[in-house]
C-alpha cells in the first residue's frame, strides 16, 4: 500500500497469482468489461506472446470518496509459465492482497499445486510471510467437464481460512464475487495494520458498495451438463 | 536503477507527462492538429514545461505588439493563458482583449492531471463586433487596421472548438498509453535481468561451493588411494617373496600338487599387485605426478618389443599376431616404457576379447593429427586464425585392431573410463579392474596424444594411438 498526504491518495496493489492458463488474464478482462465507465482505466497487456502473457496486465481503477480521498486499486497478473519465476517475484512486490486463480479441472491438480507453492516461495524470498498476504482463492472454468466438485472444494475449503469463489471468467460469472472478496480481505489487513478508517476517515462500506455499484447486475454462473 | 523506475514496477504508476512523452511526436501531432484546423496549439506539462509549442502569429497580434501599451497587454494575456492550470478537469477558456479566445484543456491519464493543451487564440464564431476593450488597449489603435487585421483571426465556433479539443485529448491519451506501456516494459526488462542475474550469480556460488568441496574429495580419495596402494603392497611383496622361496625349495621339497598351489599363489599374488601398481599409476596421472621421460623413439621398434611380449599370450589361445608397418615411419618422442605399457595394453586386451583363432593385427603408419598449442584452445573454437590454427602436424598413428567381440555403440563413450567394464556384471567372462584403458588414454594425454576406438560389435575392434612426429628442437 501507498499513501501520498499531498495527492490525498491511497494506493493498493492486487495480484491475480496462478499456474498457466488458469484464465488470470481473463479475469481482469471480464472485471475490464462488466465494470461501468467511470473511474476505470485502460487494461494494459505486456509483452505477449501467442496470447500468452510474458510479463503482467494491468488494470488501474478509481474510487473518490466523500472525504476527498482517492483510492487508487491496481490490479496485476502474473505470467503463469514456471520459466517467467523472476517476473513473478518482481510483480509480486509491494502486493497487499493475492487472488489465487486456481483450474477447476482435476488433471490441473498438481499445476494448481505447484504454483500455489511457488506464490508461497516468492512471498518469503521477497520477505513476506505467506500466511499474513491477504488470500482468496478462485476455483475457475466451472464450465469445463472433469472439474472438481463444488461439495468437493467446499470440503477441502472448510479445512482452511481462505475465501473460496467459484467461477467461469470466459463468461465473467464469479469473477465480481472474486475481486471483491479480494479487496474486502485487502482492506481488512490494511484497516487492522494502518488504522485508515480512524486516521484519515476513510470509509470501507462507502468504497465497497461504490465499486460494487459499478459490477453490472451479476452473472450466473453456467453449469456443465 | 533509479527509485521511480522500481516504483513504475511496484504499482505501474507514472507521475509525470515528460516521462512518457516524445517530444518530437508530439510536435507532429499538434503539427497536424495546425493543418487540419489552424489552430495554434501549446502543451504544458503539469510543472508548466513546454513540451511542444506549434503556433502561428495573427495579424491582429502582430497589429497589437507593435503598439507599445498593446506589447504590454498582449504579453500579459499570453502569460495568464500560459499559467493558468484547469481544475476538476474541466476545460477553461480565457480570454483576450482582442476578444480572441484560449481554451485550456487538462491531460488526465489514469486519473490524474498531468499537464494542459493550451489551444488558440481563436475568435469565437458569435463574434461580430470588435471589442471595444480592443480599441482602448491603446491610445493608437486605429480602428480600421485593427478590424482588417481581427478578420484573419480564425473563427470557431464553441462547439467546434470543444469537439476538437476532445478529439486532441483522445489522441493524446492513446500516445501516453502507449508511452507507458512501453516504459514499463523497459523497465520490466531491466528489472527482470538484474533478478535473473542475481539468482544466476547465487546459484553460481552455490555450484562453486560444491565444486570446491568435490575437488577437496577427489583429493582425499587420491591420498586414500595412495596410502592404501602402498600399504597393501608391503605385504603382498613379502607373500609373493615366500612363495617363490617355497617354490624354489628352499624350505624342502614340494610336492606336485603344493607346488601348484604355491604357483597359484604366487602367480595370484603378482596379479594383485599388478593391479595395486595401475592403482597407483592412475592416481599419479589424475594428480599429474607421473614423470614421463622422453627420447626420440622408433616406432616399430616399440611394435616389435610389444609383439613378442605379447606372443606367449596370444599363442595360447591359438591366435595370429601380425606386425605390419611402412619404411617411412618417423621417429616419436616418447617415453619407451611408457609407450610399450600403452601398447601391450591394448594388445593383451585385444588378444583378451577375442575368441580363440582369432586374429590381432599391429600396425603403424604416418598420419597427420592438430596439436595443442599451449592452453589457450578456447580461441581456436571459434575459427579464429584458423587457417593457421588449424593445421596438422605430421604424426605417427599405431594400430591395434583385433577380430573380437566388439564394442556396443553405447558403450564406446565409457570405455576409456576408470573401473569402466562393458560388462559390469558379478558373472562376466571376461576379467580386470577396468583401469588399463583409463591409464592407457591418460599415458597418450601426458605425450600430447590422442587415443580412439572404431568398433563394430561382433566383428571386431581397432583401437589407434596417435602421437606427434618427434620436432628437432625437442631433441
Amino acid at each position: 500500500m501507498q499513501l501520498d498526504f499531498q495527492a490525498r491518495e491511497v494506493t493498493v496493489k492486487l495480484v491475480y497469482y496462478g499456474p498457466a492458463l488458469s484464465g488470470k488474464t481473463t479475469n481482469l478482462q471480464a472485471i475490464h468489461r462488466l465494470l461501468t465507465p467511470e473511474g476505470k482505466g485502460r487494461l494494459m497487456t505486456l509483452e505477449t506472446r501467442d496470447d500468452r502473457t510474458l510479463f503482467f496486465d494491468l488494470l488501474p481503477l478509481t474510487v473518490n470518496t466523500e472525504m476527498g480521498l482517492t483510492v487508487r486499486i491496481k490490479l496485476f497478473t502474473v505470467p503463469g509459465q514456471v520459466i517467467h519465476n523472476s517476473t513473478r517475484r518482481l510483480v509480486l512486490q509491494g502486493a497487499d492482497g493475492v487472488a489465487f486463480i486456481a483450474d477447476s479441472q482435476v488433471a490441473e491438480v498438481r499445476a494448481n499445486q505447484a504454483s500455489f507453492k511457488d506464490l508461497r516461495k516468492n512471498l518469503r524470498e521477497n520477505g513476506i510471510d505467506p500466511a499474513a498476504m491477504p488470500l482468496v482463492i478462485q476455483y475457475n472454468k466451472r464450465d469445463l467437464p472433469n472439474v472438481r466438485s463444488e461439495e468437493e472444494i467446499m470440503r477441502m475449503a472448510s479445512q482452511g481460512k481462505e475465501r473460496i469463489y467459484l467461477a467461469t471468467a470466459t463468461h465473467g460469472a464469479g469473477v465480481a464475487d472474486t475481486f471483491m472478496g479480494l479487496i474486502g480481505t485487502t482492506w481488512e489487513n490494511m484497516e487492522r495494520q494502518h488504522k485508515l478508517t480512524e486516521r484519515f476517515g476513510l470509509n470501507e462500506q462507502a468504497v465497497m458498495s461504490d465499486l460494487r455499484r459499478r459490477f453490472g447486475p451479476p452473472v450466473e454462473a453456467t453449469k456443465h451438463g | 536503477m533509479d527509485e521511480s523506475k522500481t516504483a513504475d514496477i511496484s504499482y505501474g504508476e507514472i507521475a509525470n507527462l515528460e516521462d512518457l512523452i516524445d517530444r518530437d511526436s508530439l510536435r507532429e501531432v499538434c503539427r497536424s492538429f495546425f493543418d487540419l484546423f489552424g489552430l495554434s496549439i501549446r502543451v504544458f506539462s503539469q510543472r508548466g514545461s513546454l513540451l511542444a509549442n506549434v503556433h502561428e502569429e495573427r495579424s491582429v497580434c502582430r497589429y497589437v505588439n507593435s503598439l507599445t501599451k498593446g506589447r504590454v497587454a498582449c504579453a500579459e494575456t499570453v502569460a495568464q493563458a500560459q499559467m493558468l492550470v484547469p481544475e476538476g478537469g474541466t476545460t477553461v477558456t480565457h480570454n483576450c482583449f482582442t476578444g480572441a479566445v484560449y481554451h485550456v484543456v487538462p491531460i488526465i491519464y489514469d486519473e490524474r492531471q498531468l499537464g494542459r493543451i493550451v489551444i488558440g487564440p481563436f475568435l469565437p464564431s458569435e463574434t461580430n463586433e470588435i471589442p471595444a476593450s480592443l480599441l482602448h488597449i491603446d491610445p493608437q489603435v486605429e480602428p480600421a487596421r485593427a478590424r482588417l487585421a481581427l478578420a484573419e483571426m480564425p473563427r470557431v465556433r464553441a462547439q467546434t472548438a470543444g469537439r476538437i479539443a476532445t478529439h486532441l485529448r483522445g489522441v493524446l491519451d492513446l500516445i501516453l498509453f502507449s508511452g507507458h506501456r512501453a516504459r514499463l516494459t523497459s523497465a520490466m526488462h531491466l528489472a527482470t535481468v538484474r533478478e535473473n542475474y542475481r539468482e544466476l550469480s547465487e546459484k553460481n556460488t552455490r555450484l562453486q561451493d560444491a565444486y570446491d568441496k568435490l575437488k577437496e574429495l577427489d583429493r582425499l580419495k587420491s591420498n586414500f588411494l595412495a596410502t592404501v596402494s602402498h600399504e597393501l603392497r608391503t605385504p603382498l611383496t613379502s607373500i609373493i617373496g615366500y612363495s617363490e622361496m617355497l617354490e624354489a625349495g628352499i624350505a624342502g621339497d614340494l610336492s606336485p600338487e603344493q607346488l601348484g598351489f604355491v604357483e597359484t599363489i604366487r602367480t595370484k599374488g603378482e596379479l594383485l599387485l599388478q593391479l595395486i601398481s595401475s592403482l597407483l599409476d592412475l592416481n599419479k596421472l589424475e594428480r599429474g605426478q607421473l614423470s614421463i621421460s622422453t627420447e626420440y623413439v622408433d616406432p616399430r621398434a616399440v611394435l616389435a618389443e610389444v609383439k613378442d611380449t605379447c606372443l606367449p599370450e596370444a599363442e595360447k589361445k591359438h591366435i595370429k599376431l601380425e606386425l605390419s608397418w611402412h619404411q617411412d615411419v618417423p621417429a616419436v618422442q616418447a617415453d619407451p616404457v611408457r609407450l610399450r605399457q600403452i601398447l601391450i595394453n591394448l594388445v593383451s586386451n585385444a588378444v583378451k576379447f577375442t575368441p580363440d583363432s582369432g586374429r590381432v593385427d599391429l600396425s603403424v603408419k604416418t598420419t597427420e593429427m592438430r596439436v595443442a598449442q599451449g592452453d589457450d584452445d578456447d580461441d581456436d573454437a571459434g575459427g579464429f586464425g584458423a587457417a593457421l590454427m588449424m593445421a596438422p602436424e605430421r604424426a605417427v598413428e599405431f594400430c591395434v585392431k583385433d577380430t573380437g567381440i566388439g564394442i556396443p555403440e553405447a558403450e564406446i563413450a565409457k570405455i576409456f573410463d576408470a573401473f569402466y567394464q562393458v560388462d559390469g556384471s558379478s558373472t562376466r567372462e571376461y576379467g580386470g579392474a577396468g583401469l588399463g584403458l583409463s591409464i592407457a588414454r591418460s599415458l597418450v594425454e601426458a605425450h600430447h596424444g590422442t587415443i580412439r576406438v572404431a568398433s563394430e560389435l561382433g566383428q571386431g575392434t581397432s583401437f589407434f594411438v596417435t602421437l606427434p612426429e618427434a620436432q628437432p628442437d625437442q631433441a
